[in-house]
């Protein structure tokens, strides 16, 4: 799958599986912080996108810290799936 | 006082192994779950089959939250020596805690959720309220019954509701209490949390990993200050709060607002200072959050933090009867004028510096508090005192 | 016992906002859903992660912690808290067999998440309960304010009563056979003669505290019962009348928890049995379902009624005609066990 697609594919399961109202997945940049500022998503956010990328693209990650150093940005998270899907 | 825990089956049971330093975790043996070779739990080993036996409770639709709530309950009120007819008087409320309820039946609750026939014999076991309904039928309780659900403060909130009931005059005597059963919902959810440790819990320890879960149910006999003539006490409920932290539905504030207000509103309610707390049974559940938090707010309030200590070492976090067990603890603690270890404690958090208690040993104490702090923020702290002779 | 200064109720009605309760909303397929709000003062970020139940109870609630009043503790009654969290969860644990889970709906499906999310969006610090007792759930929670209100005489409270029709919680209730096996109008839900009634849903808040200036009407007497035997009953309420009505007084308008279930016919016959005929008699679950903490929407109800002094036709079982409408009882039962009487007066 190209990456641009990739993206697409992931700003959509995103706002899907967090239930962002009235957020369009296009309108998520790829370099826009996801927690903090930017999307605004919490710790309890952090713990569902491991979910997300497990049950996704059958990527495992332990602890939720290590999580936080990929869940960045968009970027950055489809940097990692590119390297380790499983699916 | 009745309770049952995984160290031991009664009230005398578990001094006795609290004063070895006995620990109730370890493997699964009973429950059936993914986790069981995986992570350590407080399992109390006893089948239902064996409790439905010894309680002579072989109704339809008993689950083990129910099983282990009579447990506890019988062996109150027979320590109490109440009569039946003391039980069903109007002036008797009945006031118990539990979250899971009967939603230990994971795959009952689910079939019965999800098919439209063939109902189980479960249906109207689910909720939490079943655990009393249960208990005011099979005694035909006629006072006031009720149950609380705040999470891990839960049978705290029971205890100070009854007292409160007796207080303001609708009720003359509250059987307070509460319990919960292993359930993979519990076992799960806090799973999903990452807050479970892997090991058996280190309360208050600079590596602390997280929590173990537990089972068990505690219940206390509440009795009226007028009433007590001749009657045998074992200690004075004197303060008590409840509070919330309101800063996040799953985990404390940084610097434990709702622990500090709810154990700050207790001594004030009590009509006692922070120097005169002889001693401290924590919540300490040993996750990250909770044990810096609480040490936080002890920090705020006390000059000089008292001796305190987790009992969840022992018995894992009972949740729903967390808050009873650690009464009957607490309670224990004023009557026969000693502590228990804190452990597993190797370190102090490197924030705070604080140590718990770390071996068993008499001192005098008048005045023990003991803390509950939960889910959605709730807190409550009550202060036992010793009682006059 | 004390004075209800403001109220909220979103129900299958029109009840929130601007009530409109005169005309009659149906259930669809034995389930009277509640009309939901906008929900605009709940941030997007909160309000995406709540069930239904949460969303109602902290809807219902709003208008009341956000008015000038200073709240100082929040009381809720709820038998079931997020039910359909709860099992979504479940079936997650089941699904996945207790793999990688979201723990969203576990967070979300506790019983104190209600009460715990109106603390965190108000930043209350004060007292904090869930009740739990089913189908005395709310009346607890309405007996620990007026504790709370004897013991902090300026306080005031929030106090209310929620719980939801989750798919999964009917099915569980329609099994037990609390529910009609087959669909039938609200209207024609008294004249049914089968057993079982109609699922309902709702959150019901109040603002109370021992303030009478300004207040909308005073909650007099309050009665919690567990009983079978519908002689018993009567007598309580003989007992509770004699201590809560001053001399010469009497109740002008019952608010029965008949439901259509048949079998429990028995415990409102006993009820009415024992007032006299200055009592008009209206019913309420044809509007708003049968659900545990339904007697939250009836003390809506009465609020309603002692300002407007009108009852809406379509409520009406027996029309006594009283002058005015003063003193009102709602006498209750869930699933036949669980009792209530609550005596409600005006204020004016």
């Amino acid at each position: 799958m190209e990456t641009v697609q990739l993206k697409q594919q992931l700003k959509k399961q995103i706002v899907e599986f967090l239930n962002l109202i009235n957020v369009k997945p296009e309108d998520i940049k790829d370099d826009e912080p996801l927690f903090g500022t930017g999307l605004g998503l919490d710790s309890i956010d952090s713990i569902e996108l491991i979910v997300l990328l497990n049950r996704e693209y059958g990527i495992t990650i332990q602890d939720p810290k290590e999580g936080r150093k990929i869940l960045v940005d968009i970027n950055t998270m489809a940097d990692y799936i590119e390297k380790h899907r499983t699916k | 006082m009745g309770a049952i825990s995984a160290i031991g089956s009664s009230v005398t049971e578990n001094r006795m192994a609290l004063m070895q330093d006995k620990c109730g975790i370890g493997p699964l043996e009973l429950f059936a779950t993914r986790y069981a070779s995986l992570l350590p739990f407080g399992e109390i080993k006893s089948t239902n089959t064996f409790l439905q036996e010894q309680l002579k409770a072989h109704e339809p639709g008993l689950t083990r939250t129910t099983l282990l709530a009579l447990h506890a309950f019988d062996e109150a009120i027979a320590d109490a020596r109440l009569s039946p007819l003391q039980v069903q008087e109007f002036e008797t409320a009945l006031i118990g805690a539990t979250t899971v309820g009967g939603m230990c039946l994971t795959d009952q609750l689910y079939h019965d959720a999800n098919k439209t026939e063939d109902g189980s014999e479960f249906l109207a076991s689910y909720d939490c309220a079943s655990v009393n309904l249960y208990l005011q039928k099979r005694y035909g309780i006629n006072g006031i019954v009720n149950t609380f659900n705040t999470a891990c403060s839960s049978s705290a909130n029971a205890i100070l509701y009854g007292a409160r009931l007796i207080k303001n005059g609708f009720a003359e005597r509250a059987i307070v209490g509460g319990v919960d059963s292993l359930a993979k919902f519990t076992i799960n959810g806090f799973n999903s949390l990452h807050i479970l440790s892997p090991d058996k819990c280190t309360p208050f320890d600079e590596q602390r990993k997280g929590l173990n879960l537990g089972e068990g149910a505690a219940f206390l006999v509440l009795e009226k200050e007028e009433n007590i003539a001749g009657k045998k006490r074992y200690a004075e409920l004197t303060g008590y709060c409840n509070t919330n932290d309101a800063y996040h539905a799953s985990s404390l504030s940084n610097e434990g607002d709702g622990p500090f207000l709810a154990m700050e509103g207790a001594l004030a309610q009590a009509g006692l200072s922070p120097a005169d707390i002889s001693f401290i049974n924590a919540h300490g559940t040993g996750t990250e959050n909770n044990d810096l938090s609480e040490s936080r707010a002890m920090l705020r309030l006390f000059e000089t933090v008292p001796a305190f200590a987790s009992t969840k070492a022992n018995t894992g976090h009972t949740l729903g009867a967390a808050g009873a067990i650690e009464a009957v603890y607490s309670i224990l603690n004023l009557v026969h004028q000693e502590v228990y270890a804190s452990l597993h404690f190797n370190q102090a958090i490197a924030a705070t510096g604080l140590q718990p208690v770390q071996s068993q040993k008499q001192m005098p104490l008048k005045h023990v508090m003991s803390n509950s702090f939960g889910f959605g923020g709730n807190c409550a702290s009550l202060i036992f005192s010793k009682a006059d002779q | 016992m004390f004075y209800i200064h403001q109220s909220s109720c979103i129900s299958a009605q029109q009840t929130f906002g601007t009530a409109a309760i005169a005309s009659l909303q149906d259930a669809v397929n034995n389930r009277l859903q509640v009309i939901e709000p906008s929900y605009e003062g709940i941030p997007t970020g909160i309000l995406r992660r709540m069930g239904k139940a949460i969303r109602m109870g902290v809807g219902a609630a709003l208008p009341l912690i956000k008015g000038s009043v200073a709240i100082d503790g929040i009381i809720i009654g709820t038998a079931n808290g997020g039910m359909e969290d709860c099992i979504k969860f479940l079936n997650q644990i089941i699904e996945y067999d207790e793999g990688m889970l979201t723990p969203t709906n576990f967070v979300q499906s506790t019983t104190n998440a209600i009460a715990a999310q109106i603390g965190l969006l108000s930043v209350n610090k004060g007292y904090n309960a869930t009740h739990v007792q089913r189908g005395l759930a709310f009346e607890n929670a309405l007996l620990d304010a007026a504790m709370l209100l004897k013991e902090n005489a300026a306080a005031s409270y929030l106090v209310g009563g929620v719980d939801e029709i989750s798919a999964y919680n009917y099915n569980i209730d329609y099994l037990d056979g609390w529910f009609k096996k087959q669909p039938l109008a609200a209207k024609d839900l008294y004249s049914s003669n089968t057993a079982g009634s109609m699922a309902g849903e709702g959150a019901t808040m109040f603002l109370v505290n021992n303030k009478p200036e300004g207040a909308a009407a005073r909650v007099a007497g309050l009665c919690l019962l567990h009983t079978g035997d519908e002689t018993l009953l009567a007598a309580q309420l003989e007992l509770f009348l004699k201590k809560h009505l001053p001399a010469g007084e009497q109740i002008d308008l019952l608010l029965s928890g008949e439901d259509g279930d048949n079998r429990l016919n028995k415990f409102y016959d006993a009820v009415e049995s024992v007032l006299d005929n200055h009592a008009a008699v209206a019913r309420f679950k044809h509007m708003m379902g049968e659900y545990a903490t339904v007697t939250a929407a009836a003390v809506w109800l009465a609020v309603s009624v002692l300002k407007n002094q009108t009852v809406p036709l379509h409520m009406i079982k027996k029309d006594a005609k009283p002058s005015a409408y003063q003193r009102i009882l709602i006498s209750n039962n869930h699933k036949g066990r669980q009792h209530s009487f609550i005596l409600v007066e005006n204020t004016r």
